[in-house]
């Protein structure tokens, strides 16, 4: 018997060894291999769901987007925009005709890149029939009586753009992706019938204009991109080959980092921040967007008050959320407690900046919280309410209000909820905290299922229209639903349609910036929209690294970086 | 024989006809759409969207369209990527597969082994040793197991790259996912062992002087493997189409991520798809341990 049990064993042994040996021939793991300076190893996210930069709407796809191809202008590592394809342009003098000088450069295919591909890739992306997310950017422009932009290519490097009115922020989109020009003869090969614009980048090898091509990509895996000598700055590109691991799993990306097998990070494990935030390789960068709170302003907690009440109702509040405490052991970041909607730093479309850090805001985003009870319990006893005093700080408030708080899932969003729980449970309010899953989460915010829910915005381009904008009574992203339903208790909303209508089409942006600044002042006096910080985003890179740079938008340029080999 | 499975095959293809009404059905009640996000996009686009899947149609009508276009060998495309479906399952399966099918042989040849150790030396040190660690190996979530392997071998002892894009390691995943079966078909192995040498049969082969070796493999072995065998089946099933755990912590793009993100996601082609793929393997798996049987032990019959 013992034979046999010997002789099992043996098999067992030797069937193991076999089994490792078949995974060693990876000899010399990372760890030990000497540095390659060549190659950036970088993760953003996982799997983007298009590489076509007409049909991305996320921001790592973005990232992807401005490091394979490139558009009439680009951003610089100071963030200024600065010329790409377009070497020069002019503007008529009723601000309306832009007309671009192009370089003369080439698809990474060879293929001249022309006027016409402009003409060919903004029309595609404004044509419904390609359903691209941000098609709306292209409202701007003109419309011939077919439908199709007014945009043409008198020769093959002039390109000339008319607006419906002057935009101030024009420019700066022909740096944003949706924007990029894509290769014709590629899209319509791959998508004969029409049902599938995005299928010419689906797999590697596609034909962009940008510093990288798209070599190789494992798909859910890695991509690996390297460099394209057909680049108008190839000649600029520092980093030969970058590759990027595909995942969103935390524990992997910041295991992955920390092993060396990574050089830069794009998102950091929130129970690690504390951990690294002070280290040199912790990347904190400037981002333009709100993490704000926002009130369905038609739900029943308000019936029966007047607009004025349910804004009282709803500044209290306001008054009530510690943001001082969600920045700092929430957020940890250095992230600003926001005291207007409009992001500190974003441009005002006439040469300055919107909201400042010295500006007065809509209160002081610092001291709200428990300190303010007493104001808040005021707002409150103007819309009906009456408290008593429990004799240990907290009150209890008559009727009773309660209310249910809605968020999706996610570590952060759901620590900011009980935080606000505990601020409001001091005056007597009692806070339900709702989670729901991503995709429901959306459908009941969007469509008014809720009294108060969790919500943010990162704006895609700086102007402060593209913050104003979610609230038009007939957009989409107006989840407060301000002027979508008419009761007595919900603020008239004709007023603030009006006034978006008239920033829209305004040629004196001296007077939008004004205009503007009224809109923002009548959203805010709604209360219905609730700042509580400012976002920034936070990296990790190998201290070995340099020359990443980032815009306020979130996008990663990786080109001109350089790495060393210590 | 012929008959029987003639008919097996015919409840099969009703099954999963059945599978995929149901999820077909099921998946459109859940709340929430594919073309939700965080920033909304204009009715235009969602129509034309919703106009270009068939989602604009009612359900019954949708699922008609979607069970004759499948028929016809075509799965669609991904409503999240607008990727083929089928040429993203064939590739993510090939993944799946080459990982779980090495699982699966470990598991299945190390859990044999071991159960049969364990049954020879029953209450000894082996035994003993054998049954610590397979409790040890049910007991132990994948995520625990996989994220300690990460730590010991990617990060402290540094043998293996926790990701690469040239040469992805595969030995780590293979590990988390043939610990469990592996255990269970120890614990499998061993009991039913035990039994079969406690039969007459075993005593009549001892005492006509059988070699203990044949005697183990042709008699005690073989009668002891049946419920092995009805464990197997749709293990290896589940364990070729994937894990989400393991595949994300050792990014791995396998199969098993999209039935979870594609419920995320409310991708309802991929939901099809996955499921539809899955419920045919099982039927398959089911149907091939049933065959088994029959080779193992010919005094079953089908009848």
């Amino acid at each position: 018997m013992k034979k046999i049990v010997s002789m099992l064993l043996i098999a067992a042994m030797s069937i193991g060894l076999m089994a490792c040996g078949g995974g060693n021939n990876d000899q010399g793991a990372s760890n030990d291999a000497a540095v390659d300076t060549t190659t950036l190893k970088i993760n953003l996210a996982s799997e983007p769901d298009y590489l076509d930069p007409a049909l991305n709407s996320s921001v790592d796809g973005g990232c992807l987007a401005v490091n394979s191809f490139v558009g009439l202008h680009t951003y610089d590592a100071e963030g200024t925009l600065i010329p790409a394809i377009a070497s020069e342009y002019s503007v008529s003098e009723d601000g309306t005709v832009y007309t671009f000088k192009l370089i003369e450069s080439k698809w990474s295919n060879g293929d001249a890149l022309t006027a016409k591909d402009f003409v060919y890739s903004w029309n595609r992306v404004a044509d419904p029939a390609t359903a691209a997310d941000y098609s709306y950017l292209f409202a701007i422009i003109a419309t011939n009586e077919d439908g199709t932009l007014k945009i043409e290519a008198p020769d093959d490097y002039t390109f000339v753009v008319t607006l419906t009115n002057p935009c101030p922020y024009f420019l700066d989109l022909t740096a944003f992706p949706t924007f990029f020009p894509v290769h014709q003869a590629s899209v319509e090969a791959a998508n004969p019938d029409g049902t599938n614009p995005g299928a010419w980048a689906q797999e590697a090898g596609f034909v962009c204009n940008g510093a990288y091509t798209l070599e190789s990509w494992a798909h859910n895996e890695s991509m690996v991109y390297v460099k394209n000598e057909n680049y108008y700055d190839a000649a600029n590109v520092t980093m030969d080959t970058l590759e990027f691991m595909l995942s969103a799993d935390d524990t992997a990306i910041y295991a992955a980092y920390n092993s060396n097998d990574l050089d830069f990070i794009d998102s950091v494990p929130n129970d690690e921040i504390a951990a690294v935030i002070n280290n040199p390789d912790f990347y904190i960068v400037d981002q333009l967007g709100t993490y704000y709170i926002g009130f369905n302003v038609n739900d029943p907690l308000f019936e029966g008050k007047t607009v004025e009440q349910a804004a009282k109702m709803r500044q209290a509040l306001s008054l009530m959320m510690d943001r001082s405490y969600i920045a700092e052991e929430i957020g940890q970041t250095g992230q600003v407690p926001a005291d207007a909607f409009v992001p500190q730093g974003m441009a005002d479309g006439n040469g300055g900046i919107f909201n400042t850090a010295d500006d007065e805001g809509y209160y002081d985003a610092t001291t709200t919280g428990l300190t303010q009870a007493p104001a808040a319990m005021a707002l409150l006893e103007e819309a009906g309410y009456t408290f008593t005093d429990n004799g240990d700080g907290t009150y209890e408030v008559s009727p009773a209000i309660s209310m249910t708080y809605l968020t999706n899932e996610g570590t952060g969003h759901e620590a900011i909820a009980q935080v606000l729980q505990a601020d409001f449970a001091t005056i007597g309010i009692d806070m339900e905290i709702k989670v729901e899953e991503w995709n429901v989460f959306l459908d009941d915010r969007k469509n008014g299922n809720f009294t108060i829910a969790r919500e943010g915005w990162v704006a895609d381009y700086n102007d402060p229209i593209n913050m104003l904008e979610i609230f038009l009574s007939t957009s989409g992203n107006n989840d407060m639903q301000l002027g979508k339903e008419k009761n007595s208790y919900a603020p008239d909303w004709t007023e603030y349609d009006a006034l978006l209508a008239e920033i829209l089409t305004t040629t004196d942006f001296a007077n939008r910036v004004n205009l503007m600044h009224q809109a923002e002042d009548m959203l805010m006096d709604t209360w219905a929209v609730i700042p509580l910080y400012y976002y920034n985003d936070v990296y990790m890179q190998k201290d070995n690294v340099d020359g990443v740079f980032s815009t306020v938008f979130g996008m990663k340029y990786f080109m001109y970086s350089t790495k060393s080999a210590e | 024989m012929l008959k029987y499975t003639i008919k097996r095959v015919g409840l099969a293809i009703v099954s999963v006809l059945i599978v995929s009404a149901i999820t077909f059905f099921a998946m459109n009640l859940i709340p929430g759409g594919p073309f939700n996000k965080e920033k909304a996009s204009s009715p235009a686009v969602q129509q034309e969207l919703e106009r270009r899947y068939n989602l604009d149609k009612p359900v019954p009508e949708q699922y008609v369209l979607y069970m004759k276009n499948v028929l016809h060998g075509d799965w669609g495309v991904s409503l999240k990527s607008g990727r083929d479906i089928w040429t993203d399952i064939q590739m993510k399966f090939a993944v799946s597969a080459k990982l779980g099918g090495s699982a699966a042989l470990v598991a299945i040849i190390f859990g044999i082994i071991l159960g049969s150790i364990a049954a020879l030396t029953r209450n000894k040190l082996p035994d003993r040793m054998i049954v610590f660690l397979t409790t040890l190996g049910t007991a132990m979530p994948s995520f625990v197991l996989a994220t300690l392997l990460l730590l010991v071998f990617c990060l402290q002892l540094k043998i293996i790259p926790v990701w690469s894009s040239s040469n992805p390691n595969y030995v780590l995943p293979i590990i988390a996912l043939s610990i469990y079966p592996m255990a269970y078909i120890t614990r499998l192995t061993k009991t039913s062992m035990l039994d079969a040498l406690n039969q007459d049969y075993i005593r009549t082969a001892k005492a006509k002087g059988v070699p203990a070796v044949w005697m183990i493999f042709k008699h005690a072995l073989r009668n002891a493997l049946i419920p092995v065998i009805t464990y197997v089946g749709p293990m290896v099933a589940y364990i070729l189409t994937g894990s989400m755990v393991v595949e994300n912590i050792f990014t791995i793009g396998g199969l098993g991520t999209s039935f979870v993100t594609s419920i995320t996601n409310r991708d309802y082609t991929t939901i099809m798809a996955t499921t539809l793929f899955l419920a045919i393997l099982m039927v398959v798996a089911n149907l091939l341990t049933d065959l088994a049987y029959k080779l193992v032990d010919p005094r079953i019959t089908f009848e």
